[in-house]
Formats: structure tokens, sequence, C-alpha cells
């Protein structure tokens, strides 16, 4: 299993074509590809290192595609998820709605997963406010209603969006220090517990 | 196109010549392959790949029993009417409003204009009820009404217990091939035979099918008979699009045969003996692709993987860059092995920028983490050979050039050894560069397979010279073999090539074929 230590399972949803994709295409190659879109076809997935202050944590993103033909199989891409992404076009108010969807799945199946409403495609609505479908404080009222943070992302620009995956691994890495001092020896939560940790990290 | 068939096309039958009695009394002393099945350059020294499916007969009988009863109807003064309405509807029904994205590909052609009237080959799918599914171009709201006539007429002929086959007019065919719960139906102006055309059907039919099953789609319509499954197929119609392109121009969906990356037997055989250790318990098929050649194919003793299933594949990997990045983990139903149920595949390049892509499928859909696994182990060991400098290198250049037979005036073959499903076939020369030459070659093929596998009067061998090129086809139970020569060549010489070409093959060989297959 040498290449594939994994720390944290992130999972990207949301409707097709929102930019689920791109997103990842932009955090993990720092690129944004222009020509026809590609449907993604089951889902992706990449595995991608990331720095949060000392250390090294893995980031396993599943990228699934938004086709509502994959949906029954959805489960399986999500199952055991840390962070989920939910991602929504600000340009098409009919994702958001399936963003809605998403959440409520999530709630029912995976409460142990963080999630993250993301808003995309930003640049579209700087340049012409008029594309906007979704208001602002309508998806920053929803967020704060389901315990979510909030973002609004391009991945055209890059705008947000290594903010958005940064936010992610941060907050595992502390839920994770969480989880752990408070599995393996059941007290001393939020006690000086960095060295031993760090050892355990190492030993997985 | 059509006008091939008519022109003066001197084409003889089994008997008049007789390359099969001189071959045979040329192969006594000499080491030329046999013509008998299992014999003939290509065939598999131990088990075969693939499902024995041993021609395209075994690929349309299915459809043939199905069909039961036939009504040929064959009157254009009759159905010259209902043609029209098929080929020429104008009254177009309002567009439908739906939500549903057809912007994706460029296909909001007017139906009405001529142009979309003059397309070659139309396809449109539809369920029982009329609803449309798919059409090749124009949408198909546009459509809804011309598929809703499509499906008057088949359940016409239905209430009489007869099952509508195919209408002929006016230059044109309408093909039909209801395979509950969808209909196909296919609108042409080529020469091919009706079963030529069924075929293709066929493939569209396999290619939704690979997307749902057909547990899916039958659990679907029969709660619900007027559900849109377009909802589902919702951004594959590219797949479509691509595999219908690809049975224009694949001489693999033509034959019914795969065809392999030349490369030495001893770097494949590395290749192949690191993908069987990289085994894992719900592994079925290892597939490793370079572009459309397969570079080698393990799989789980006591299971074959169909032709049509891997050409299914070829279009899945061949259509998408959504692979290129990261691993790929999808469901998918390989309907020539089960209709019923998905496997998973583990799709990835071995490199970012290589054209080796490894296709791994499990029966597992939660195994993704030990098919990456299995991944990483056929990296490694194929790391450490040389073999694997060696396939990089045939990657480079996966074909050769038909100069290398040395036949003078021979442009261009193709050879399918039958035990093994396997064909070959040079790069096209350059008098075929263009892509409208490429494919006007391919539709001679066609047309001589058409000839060669004429459901009523098969032909053994059919010799065919025209202004622009000569053109000789081959059956024998071990093999078929269709030869294009430039227009200077003669019968004779074509007769003489083909135990010139045979012999060269045979010598290559091991070099153009998988000969040993290999098995977990
Ligand atoms: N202007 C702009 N276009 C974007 C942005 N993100 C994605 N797109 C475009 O939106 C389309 C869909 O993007 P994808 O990332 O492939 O969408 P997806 O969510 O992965 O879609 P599925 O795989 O089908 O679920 C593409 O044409 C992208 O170029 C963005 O930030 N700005
Ligand atoms: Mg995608």
């Amino acid at each position: 299993m040498s290449a594939m230590r994994v720390d944290a399972k992130v999972v990207m949803l949301g409707k097709e074509s929102v930019g689920k994709t791109s997103l990842v295409e932009r955090y993990v190659h720092h690129r944004f590809l222009v020509g026809p879109y590609q449907n993604t076809i089951g889902a992706a997935f990449v595995a991608k290192p990331i720095q949060v202050g000392e250390k090294v944590i893995t980031l396993g993103i599943w990228d699934t595609a938004g086709s509502e033909r994959y949906e029954a199989m959805s489960r399986i891409y999500y199952r055991g998820a840390r962070a989920a992404i939910v991602c929504y076009d600000l340009t098409d108010s009919s994702s958001f709605q399936r963003a809605r969807f998403w959440v409520m799945e999530l709630q029912n199946c995976e409460e142990h997963c963080k999630i993250y409403l993301c808003a995309t495609k930003n640049d579209l609505v700087e340049g012409d406010r008029s594309l906007r479908q979704i208001d602002y404080h309508d998806a920053q009222d929803f967020a704060e209603e389901i315990g979510a943070q909030h973002f609004e992302t391009s991945s055209k620009t890059g705008n947000n969006v290594d903010e958005l995956f940064q936010k992610v691994a941060e907050d595992y890495n502390s839920t994770a220090f969480q989880y752990m001092t408070a599995e393996e020896t059941g007290v001393d939560l939020g006690q000086k517990k960095d060295s031993y940790f760090y050892s355990c990290c190492h030993n997985n | 196109m059509d006008g091939v068939a008519q022109r003066g096309a001197a084409s003889w039958e089994n008997g008049t010549l007789a390359p099969v009695d001189r071959l045979r009394t040329e192969r006594a002393d000499s080491p030329t392959p046999g013509l008998v099945e299992g014999t003939e350059p290509g065939a598999g020294q131990k088990s075969a790949m693939f499902i024995h499916a041993q021609s395209f007969e075994d690929l349309t009988a299915a459809a043939e029993q199905e069909v039961g009863r036939e009504a040929e109807l064959d009157q254009p003064g009759e159905c010259g009417e209902d043609l029209k309405v098929l080929v020429g509807e104008q009254a177009i029904e309002e567009q439908h409003n739906s939500d549903i994205a057809s912007e994706s590909r460029p296909k909001e052609e007017d139906v009405s204009s001529e142009t979309w009237r003059s397309h070659r080959k139309h396809v449109f799918v539809l369920s029982e009820a009329g609803k449309p599914i798919y059409s090749r171009y124009g949408t198909e709201e546009a459509l809804s009404s011309t598929m809703g006539v499509m499906m008057a007429l088949v359940s016409f002929v239905e209430a009489e217990k007869n099952i509508i086959r195919s209408i002929h007019a006016d230059g044109c065919k309408v093909v039909f091939l209801a395979k509950s719960p969808l209909v196909l139906v296919g609108v042409y102006r080529t020469c091919q035979s009706d079963k030529e055309l069924l075929r293709e059907l066929q493939y569209i039919y396999y290619q939704i099918v690979s997307l749902l099953t057909l547990t899916q789609l039958n659990h679907i319509f029969k709660h619900k008979q007027n559900y849109d499954l377009r909802r589902l197929l919702a951004g594959s119609e590219y797949l479509t699009d691509n595999l219908l392109h690809r049975l224009d121009r694949d001489p693999g969906l033509l034959l019914s045969a795969v065809t392999c990356l030349p490369l030495a037997s001893s770097a494949r055989d590395v290749v192949s003996s690191s993908l069987q250790a990289a085994k894992s318990k719900s592994l079925v098929f290892s597939i490793l692709l370079a572009g459309d050649c397969l570079v080698t194919l393990v799989r789980k003793k006591d299971q074959f993987l169909h032709h049509i299933d891997l050409h299914l594949v070829f279009n899945l990997v061949g259509s998408s860059s959504s692979f290129r990045e990261g691993e790929g983990w999808t469901p998918i139903c390989l309907p020539k092995f089960n209709t019923a149920g998905f496997f998973h595949a583990h799709i990835s390049y071995l490199e970012p920028a290589s054209k080796l892509c490894l296709i791994l499928v499990s029966t597992d859909r939660e195994d993704f983490f030990n098919m990456s696994d299995c991944k990483q182990r056929f990296l490694e060991r194929l790391n450490k050979r040389s073999a694997y400098q060696a396939l990089k290198e045939a990657v480079k250049c996966p074909s050769y050039s038909v100069e290398q037979v040395g036949i003078p005036e021979l442009r261009h073959f193709l050879y399918k050894s039958k035990s093994s499903g396997l064909y070959t076939s040079p790069e096209f020369p350059a008098v075929y560069q263009s892509d409208e030459e490429q494919e006007r070659l391919m539709g001679l093929y066609q047309d001589l397979h058409s000839h060669l596998h004429h459901p009523t009067r098969p032909l053994r061998s059919f010799y065919r010279c025209s202004e622009t090129e000569n053109l000789l086809a081959w059956v024998t139970s071990g093999f078929e073999l269709y030869l294009c020569f430039s227009p200077l060549g003669t019968k004779a010489l074509a007769v003489s090539a083909v135990n010139k070409l045979l012999k060269w093959i045979r010598k290559e060989e091991d070099r153009l074929f998988i000969l040993s297959p290999l098995t977990y």
C-alpha cells in the first residue's frame, strides 16, 4: 500500500457540470483546462499531500460524477469520508437544489462527515452580476443552518480554491487530533499532545 | 459510396477462380499456415482470450432468433409514404422545454433541413412507449414526432404478430431492432446489408446497456413506461456518438476482432506475466491498452471477455479524458458477459502523458484500494524490467507499413485469425491519408464483408476491380482476409499475393498477435 497512504477521505459532490473536476484540477495541478466539457465517468481518485503547520496530511480526494446515473452508486464514494465539498454553480439555481439534496443525504448517512458548501464559477458572476442566480446571503444562511463552512470559488481564476482545501485539511487535523487522543487514551482532551500525535502518525 | 456496387464491379463467386484449391496444393509442401481454424497465423497457442465469438454469424444469430417471424416490407410504392414521414418529417412539434442539457454536443441541427436529411447514417433510440432516447443528429425533442411514427410502425406490424425488420425505399433503408424495453432504428443511405446494419444497432444497444444494465432498464420501464431515459443517460451521448464514428472507421468492429500493439513477444510476455502477478481476489480481467490496440489481457481462469465488451471498453477509454487525472473507478456492465450487473473498473494511465492505459475489472465495488495496489505492484515490477522500455518504444510506432510485406501493388489489408479473435492491419498508405479516403476504403471493406457474410448466399471469396483500386476478400474456416491493391494489380497477382501475405504474417505472428494469453 506504499503509494496510497491517505489520511483523510474527501468527497466532491454536486450536480453535473457545476465544476467539481475543475476545482480538483485547479487545486492539484494549478491549472484550468479550457475546451469542451468532459463529464466525469463514475469517479476519479487523487491523493494530494498538503502542509498543515508542521505536518503533512494526505487528502484522498474523490471527484464524483454528477450524472444521476451514478446516484445509486454514490455511497461507495462518500462512505467514511471525513469531509464533503458540496458544490453548486452560482449561475444555475437548480444546482443549489441538488446541493441541498446531497447535504440531506450526508446528514442521514454520514454524520461524521464535515460539510463544506462550495459555490463555483465566481468569475462569471464577477464579470456579469446578472448571471448570479444564488444570493450570497441565502447560501450563507443555509450553510449556517447545517453547520457548514461556505466558500465562493472560481477554478478559472483560482480564487478561494487553495483556501478551501487548506481549511479542509486544517479542520481534519484538529479533529483528528481530538479523535485520536479521545480514542487512544480516553482522556486528556486538549492537553499538550503534539509529540504523541506526531509519532503515532508516522507509524501508520 | 452508393455507386461503387453497381459500377462495373466484376465480381466472381466461389468456383470461378480457384484460390482455395490452388492454395491447398501449394500448402502441401510449404510452411504456409493452415486454412483450418486453430492453425492459421495468429491462432493462440493455448486457449483463446475471448469468448468463442467465432464470427459475425455468431453475433447476429441472437438477433435473428429473437426475430422469429419477419415481415420484410419491400414495396417502395406503399412504404414510400411512411418513409417520407420518417426521413423528411416537416412538421416539427414545438420544442419541449426540457432541462436536460444537450448543448454539450453540436447537434442543434435543423431537422427539417436538407443537410439533416442527407446524413448517411441516422440512428434513433426510443422507448417502447415511443419516447425519444437518443438521436445521432438533431435533438431528440425536435424529433419526438418522427420517433412516434417509428414506434407506430413497429407496433402496427407487431399487432399482426409480425416483427418489422426493414423498409427499403428510395435509395434508403430503414432497419429496426426491437430489444425490449428499447427500440433502435437506423435510417441509412449505404449499400451495406440489413444484417450489417443490424449489427451496428446492436452495438448501440449494448453501449446503453453497459451504462445502465438491462436489469435496471427493465426495472425502470416496468414501473414507469413513460420514463424519460435521457435523464439517466445525460452526459453519455458522446459515447454513443463516438461508437457510431468507430463503426464507420474501426476494422475491429467490422471484423468482430481486436488488434494488438506490434511488440516483440519476449517483451509482451514480460508485460503479461507482470500483470498476471499483480492479481487480487476480486480481479476478473486486467487489460492493458495502447490507444486502440491491445497490449495484453490477463483473465481469471474460465472467464472470457467478449470482443464486443472489449470494444465498449475501448470506446469508453478512448472517448474520455476523464481518466487522465488520477485513477478512475467506475461501474461498468459488460453486456456480453452479463447484462444483469455491474463490474467496477479501475482505469488509469501508466504515466501522465502515456498512451498506455490499464483497466482492472473487479467484481467488488469496495475494492478500489486493492485495485490501486495491483496497479502499483504491476508498475513496480515493470519498471525494473527492460521490457517496459521496449513497450514504450513500441507505443511510439503502433503500426507498420505495408511495404514490409514486400508485395508490389498491395496497398492495405485486414487479416483476422478466427480462433484468436485478433486481427492485424498495416497503417493506411499515402493514398488513403485523408479521413474521407480512409472512410471510403472502410466502406469498401464493409461491402466485401457484406458479400462474404450474406445471409442467404455467403461467399468464400470475392474479387472486384474498380477505377481506384482492386479488392480481394477471402474467408476460410481459419481466417478472414481483405486485400486492397492499386488499380494496376491483376486478379492473378491478387491471388498469388494471398499466399505470400499469409507466409509473411506467419513469420511475424508472434509480434503481431498475442499467442500465449495468460490467466491468473
Ligand atoms: N468560467 C468558469 N467555468 C468553469 C469553472 N469551473 C468549471 N467551469 C466550466 O464548467 C464546465 C463543467 O466543469 P467540470 O469541472 O467538468 O464539471 P463537473 O462538476 O466535474 O461535472 P461532472 O463530472 O459531469 O459531474 C466546464 O466547461 C468548465 O470549463 C469556473 O470556475 N469558471
Ligand atoms: Mg467531473
